[in-house]
């Protein structure tokens, strides 16, 4: 079952990586081409020499020896030339083939739903985009190479047997097993050196978070546990390193031990038929540079074979990605927005992030078009999740969510997503300038609509006041700001885009109460022909919804306006701490 | 590996060390190689005679040729064929105790290195994880020593050992026959010509890479770390263009360095076949003219290999062996960073339970010692001037203000992530500045406004608070705040995994973890900056509740933009515009009728419209 599984991936593998090569086919006709006659040509030379040796210094004949080393070096210019053309077109379409496949992968990746990026891990991504298709480029380096390489061994084996058969044995005898120590040697070198880019990605990932979160390890003088972390870590990658080290220990010296055994051969045997007049000197000279010329093209296949299962098992992982279908796409049919009012209706809503816990469980509520309507509950209760469905970065389970009066699944997801616009809890604010992060939804935004959405979500005092105003680079790679600061330009972002539906999601929670009433006269401006869902927990940004719906247990269980709410529902008091008004639950007396 | 395409590791222009830098480089590695160096004597002296045999092989069959193939005598033949076996066998020996020892040895160093390393950049201040990009260090930490991993299981012995070989085999064929070795050296300077060429080239050429790639890499991160953002706003399709923008930068720039070796390579195959016709060519009219015999001309072919090869290898590997010394002199500059907030010599504890007083503290960002790269951050505008302040102990004090008004930054100085430029911060009447790390660390805990999850489950991000506590006592913590009741309904439990960044949990569950770690740590001062901004009024209470119920008459101080959260502190400190302006309980405060009357009747205001 798992090897099938396996089996079944590599072949994925295969596939895309075959898929990816075969625009290149000119190239690789044209690389296959050069390294033919390269080959040719580079065979030719040890031939001349030999006859250079035999014919010319035996025979006392100069002139002959200097006309076969001027036609040696006729033959390099060719050789040259050739090995020019078959590299450059070996890592040319290795190189294209990388270039495609990452993009077809990025493009994959930005369209790919939520979900999937809940349980995806960005350095895991990140090493498919890096180190698989890697692995695939040399792959695909080393096939034409290895084609010329193969042209190579027959020529040399089918020379060397015709000169003296026993001694292309002799010679030859050893080389096979180079072959076979390269191929040994990558295969269980393979997964080592996996496991060890594995500890190496750990160990910089401890890094990594101990760094980006170096406040809450300082503010707790937590170090010795990060540096527990680490040094565990660390000898992972020792013991991952020594493992590699011993087998290159003991593959590397036979690369220049085996092909010795040749010359030995060579010599010995090569020697003795030289004495008995079977064979000319020269023939040794050749024979040694034929066995010179074989060792690359041998550990070259030996590399390809490993290579081969490297590569095909990162295709399958890349493949993986490609195929995993988008979950959140246009149904056939699609609608385009409706254009209404845009009223929200969730009709016994049921949704939960993975099996075994449902979030919201049977939410009716309507929200009227222009409305702007408060979430109210407890921490984890469903509020962002109810957000989060709206522009379906989640599909819902059961029931049924429309906006004027037409399921969200039948509409159109650019349109349904242009309209809706959302200030996330967790300000994501990319590595540009503030102009650009503002303009984000349309980057063809006049300098003014971006002044004017800054201005309404109250980040211009503090922008024009950064040391180049708009044109700051904010950001993880950029000027930090304060967290209010952060809030408000993703408020920004929002406003620009000019939404039907506006999404507030506690978006105000790092505001300071100075501001925030500037910001609510603002957003009340902006939230002017909106429907708009605040989700909040300070009665001052509740105070810009016309009605309250406090939600708990992921049900909509009480709505009306705050005052109602308080008189009525004792959750809500709960939820705003304003239970003393009703007085069951006994607080600290205050100080 | 022999032969294959090493690819050099690029450098620029700050990475390039003069002959002083180098050496200094190296006189520190030398201490820092310390128990390490009987293992480096040894493996050299193995390496030396590993390089001989390989050296001795043509030589031999030199004689063979020579004294058993001309001179028509079998048993020299015989003899140099044995002689030639056992010395490959010797070589081979001798190359895997070479490859072994310099790995073992390497990789220890590396380990130690590593955790040295780590150690030492934990240990330094938050002023300097503010001025220098998380990025760059952990590339300290990764990159960096990775290229030296490189250096050590790829590159060294190749190094060495090519140039042992490479002036090896010229001593060798010009003691053979001078003459020869003359001819046969006029394809050096070509060679080495070419060589130059092509190590300025591609380095050229691969700087263009490194940086592609960095870049490339940068818009995949951002893009997919981004992706909500990117979708929310239907942004994919910018986004995929703006990545094939940096893609086939990356194309461009490493086809640039195709192209260099596609120039490059042709020449010395061609060299190579040119040194072999002029072995045969002069080396016939030499043997010819009696002044060589047949045996020298072919031992010249085999050397020509071993002359050719290591030039080619060491323009290859001249940059990895560059690029590991920069490496080395970037970590040996942040090992030599000092801590600006490190302990002094003969730091006492801070006492249990004390006052902590802030007199006349004046601060502002940068300034303070030179960075990794000697650049001193310039010194930024005054943040903080002149502020006093006192808190008792078992007092709740709150802090107040705008955005931007310097609440977090004087909750920074309370826990010493700096030190104040002027004034003085105490606990207990010992200066902060005089405290060993360790007590204060133990007595002076603060939740940092930015929150921070690490991958892992619930509990051992709990466990973060006080490192070595046990499961019972982390559980207790979290029961404690109410967080056990919520993580029940979780598939796992406390064993919940909270991902990346904590991105399985809800923003306010979130900041329940980082207050469960306060709980745990319980210390005698507890700094919340903004630590429940996302949780609803009803939870906060209940959590604040409990922090109290854990740390009885334990000192507490709070920044928070909720005035309800500050109404029920026993003190109240506005902080606007860098100083402190008000202070006093929440009824003296609205006698007053200044700076937190006003914020009150504002956020009043707000409460009065919903009630
Ligand atoms: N990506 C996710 N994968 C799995 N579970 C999730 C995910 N996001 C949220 N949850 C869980 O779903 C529940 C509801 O989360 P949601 O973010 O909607 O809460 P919330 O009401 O917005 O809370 P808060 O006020 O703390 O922001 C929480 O218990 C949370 O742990
Ligand atoms: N690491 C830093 N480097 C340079 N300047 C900084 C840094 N951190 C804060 N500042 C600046 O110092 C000033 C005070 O910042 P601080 O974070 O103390 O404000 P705050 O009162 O906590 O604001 P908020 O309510 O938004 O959290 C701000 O002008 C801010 O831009
Ligand atoms: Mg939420
Ligand atoms: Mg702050």
């Amino acid at each position: 079952m798992v090897v099938d599984d396996e089996r079944e991936i590599r072949r994925a593998g295969w596939r895309l990586i075959g898929n990816a090569v075969r625009p290149q086919k000119w190239w690789i006709a044209g690389g296959i081409t050069a390294g033919i006659v390269w080959t040719a040509a580079k065979l030719t030379i040890p031939l001349l020499a030999a006859a250079a040796i035999d014919d010319g210094l035996h025979q006392g004949d100069i002139g002959h020896v200097i006309r076969l080393t001027c036609v040696m070096i006729a033959v390099g210019v060719v050789q040259g030339i050739c090995t020019g053309l078959r590299r450059y077109s070996a890592f040319r379409i290795a190189l294209r083939t990388e270039t495609d496949l990452r993009q077809r992968l990025f493009a994959h990746l930005q369209r790919l739903h939520f979900a999937f990026h809940d349980h995806a891990q960005t350095g895991q991504l990140m090493a498919r985009a890096n180190t698989d298709i890697q692995q695939i480029e040399t792959l695909v380096i080393l096939m034409p190479l290895t084609a010329a390489s193969l042209v190579t061994m027959i020529g040399v084996i089918v020379i060397m047997a015709l000169e003296d058969p026993v001694l292309a044995l002799l010679a030859l005898g050893a080389m096979p097993f180079l072959n076979i120590a390269a191929a040994r040697f990558s295969k269980r070198i393979a997964p080592v050196n996996m496991d060890l880019q594995q500890e190496l990605a750990d160990l910089s990932g401890v890094v990594e978070e101990s760094l980006s979160g170096i406040r809450v390890v300082k503010g707790f003088g937590a170090e010795r546990m990060q540096i527990e972390k680490l040094e565990a870590e660390a000898d992972a990658v020792l013991d991952r390193a020594l493992a590699s080290a011993r087998l290159r220990a003991g593959f590397m010296p036979l690369i220049d031990f085996l092909p010795t055994l040749s010359m030995v051969a060579i010599l010995f045997y090569g020697g003795h038929q030289v004495l008995a007049g079977q064979l000319e000197i020269g023939s040794i000279l050749a024979f040694n540079l034929y066995i010179f010329m074989l060792i690359w093209p041998l550990r070259m296949v030996g590399m390809l074979i490993a290579q081969a299962s490297r590569a095909s098992a990162g295709g399958g992982r890349v493949d993986q990605i490609l195929k995993t279908d988008l979950l959140i796409t246009d149904a056939p049919g699609a609608v385009a927005m409706p254009v209404g009012p845009g009223e929200i209706r969730f009709e016994g809503v049921r949704f939960g992030y993975g099996p075994g816990r449902a979030v919201l469980n049977g939410l009716d509520l309507t929200i009227r078009g222009g409305e702007a309507v408060a979430l109210v509950g407890a921490t984890g209760g469903g509020k962002s999740t109810i957000g989060r469905l709206l522009p379906r970065f989640y599909d819902i389970e059961g029931g049924a969510l429309l906006i004027d009066g037409v399921d969200v699944r039948s509409i159109r997801i650019a349109e349904l997503r242009s309209e809706i616009g959302i200030v996330f809890e967790d300000t994501f604010l990319f590595s540009d300038s503030v102009r650009e992060n503002i303009a984000f939804a349309n980057p063809e935004a006049s300098f003014e609509s971006v002044q004017r959405a800054a201005r309404l979500s109250g980040a211009e005092e503090f922008v024009t006041k950064l040391p180049d105003g708009y044109d700051t680079i904010v950001g993880e790679n950029g000027f930090s700001l304060s967290g209010g600061q952060r809030q408000r330009i993703a408020i920004a972002r929002a406003v620009l885009a000019d939404p039907r539906i506006l999404i507030l999601d506690d978006a105000t929670s790092a505001v300071d109460p100075t501001k925030e009433h500037e910001i609510r006269a603002a957003l009340g401006e902006v939230m002017e022909g909106r429907t708009t869902l605040i989700i909040a927990h300070r009665p001052a940004t509740i105070a810009l919804a016309d009605r309250v719906v406090l939600i708990d247990d992921g049900r909509a269980i009480a709505q009306g306006t705050h005052d109602e709410l308080l008189a009525s529902s004792q959750r809500y008091r709960e939820v705003l701490a304003q239970a003393e008004a009703a007085g069951p639950i006994a607080l600290d007396a205050a100080p | 590996m022999r032969g294959g395409w090493v690819e050099p590791g690029p450098l620029d222009d700050e990475d390039k060390l003069n002959r002083d830098q180098a050496r200094s480089v190296l006189r520190r590695l030398w201490t820092l190689l310390g128990p390490y160096r009987s293992a480096v004597y040894v493996a050299s002296l193995v390496l030396v005679a590993q390089t001989a045999c390989l050296l001795a092989g043509p030589w031999l069959v030199r004689y063979g040729v020579d004294a058993g193939l001309i001179d028509k005598n079998a048993s020299a033949l015989n003899r140099a064929s044995i002689a030639y076996l056992i010395v490959a066998l010797i070589g081979l020996v001798l190359g895997r105790i070479v490859i072994w020892m310099v790995s073992k040895t390497g990789e220890q160093f590396l380990r130690y290195l590593r955790a040295r390393v780590f150690k030492h950049l934990i240990g330094l201040s938050m002023g300097f994880f503010e001025r220098e990009k998380t990025g760059r260090l952990v590339a300290r930490m990764t990159s960096d020593i990775d290229a030296l991993q490189e250096l050590i299981s790829q590159g060294l012995v190749m190094f060495v050992q090519n140039i042992l070989i490479f002036f090896g085999a010229i001593v060798v064929i010009f003691w053979m026959s001078w003459q020869l070795a003359l001819a046969v050296l006029v394809i050096v300077p070509p060679v080495v010509f070419a060589s130059r060429w092509f190590r300025r080239e591609s380095n050229r050429a691969y700087l263009e890479v490194r940086e592609s790639i960095g870049t490339n890499m940068a818009t995949l991160q951002e893009g997919l770390e981004g992706v909500r953002v990117v979708q929310a706003f239907g942004r994919e399709g910018g986004w995929t263009r703006r990545f094939r923008d940096t893609n086939e930068a990356q194309f461009e720039a490493n086809l640039e360095t195709v192209r260099i070796s596609a120039r490059y390579f042709p020449l010395v195959e061609f060299t190579g076949v040119v040194g072999i016709a002029v072995i045969v060519g002069a080396g016939g009219v030499m043997v010819n003219e009696a002044i060589i015999s047949v045996g020298t001309v072919l031992a010249f072919v085999l050397y020509l290999n071993n002359i050719f090869e290591p030039i080619q290898q060491l323009s290859q590997l001249y940059n990895t062996v560059q690029s590991s010394g920069a490496a080395l002199q970037k970590i040996f500059g942040l090992l030599d960073t000092e801590a600006a907030v490190g302990e002094k010599p003969g730091a006492v504890d801070l006492p249990a339970e004390g006052v902590l007083k802030i007199g006349a503290v004046s601060f502002a960002y940068g300034g303070g010692p030179p960075d990794t790269d000697g650049v001193v951050a310039p010194e930024g505008p005054i943040v903080l001037s002149g502020v006093s302040l006192e808190v008792l102990p078992g007092e709740r004090l709150a802090l107040v203000g705008p955005t931007g008004a310097g609440k977090s930054t004087l909750a920074k100085l309370m826990v010493r992530f700096y030190d104040p430029r002027e004034g003085h911060v105490t606990f207990g009447g010992v200066d902060l500045r005089d405290a060993t790390l360790a007590s204060l660390r133990e007595r002076i805990v603060v939740v940092p406004q930015e929150g921070f999850l690490f991958a892992g489950t619930v509990r051992e991000n709990v466990r973060v608070g006080r490192v070595g506590a046990t499961n019972a006592e982390i559980d207790a913590a979290i029961a404690a705040l109410g967080l056990a009741q919520i993580f029940e309904s979780f598939p796992d439990g406390l064993d919940t995994e909270v991902r990346e960044r904590g991105s399985r949990l809800s923003a306010g569950e979130k900041q329940l973890v980082s207050l469960a770690r306060a709980a745990l740590a319980d210390p005698a001062l507890l700094v919340l900056d903004e630590a429940t901004s996302n949780l609803d009024p009803g939870t906060e209470r209940q959590v604040e509740l409990a922090l109290e119920r854990l740390s009885e008459g334990r000192t507490v101080v709070v920044v928070a933009h909720r005035l309800s959260t500050a109404e029920r502190c026993d003190r109240i400190a506005v902080v606007d515009g860098g100083r402190l302006v008000e202070i006093g309980t929440h009824d003296e405060l609205i006698e007053r009728r200044e700076r937190y009357s006003r914020l009150f009747a504002a956020w009043d205001a707000g409460q009065e419209r919903t009630a």
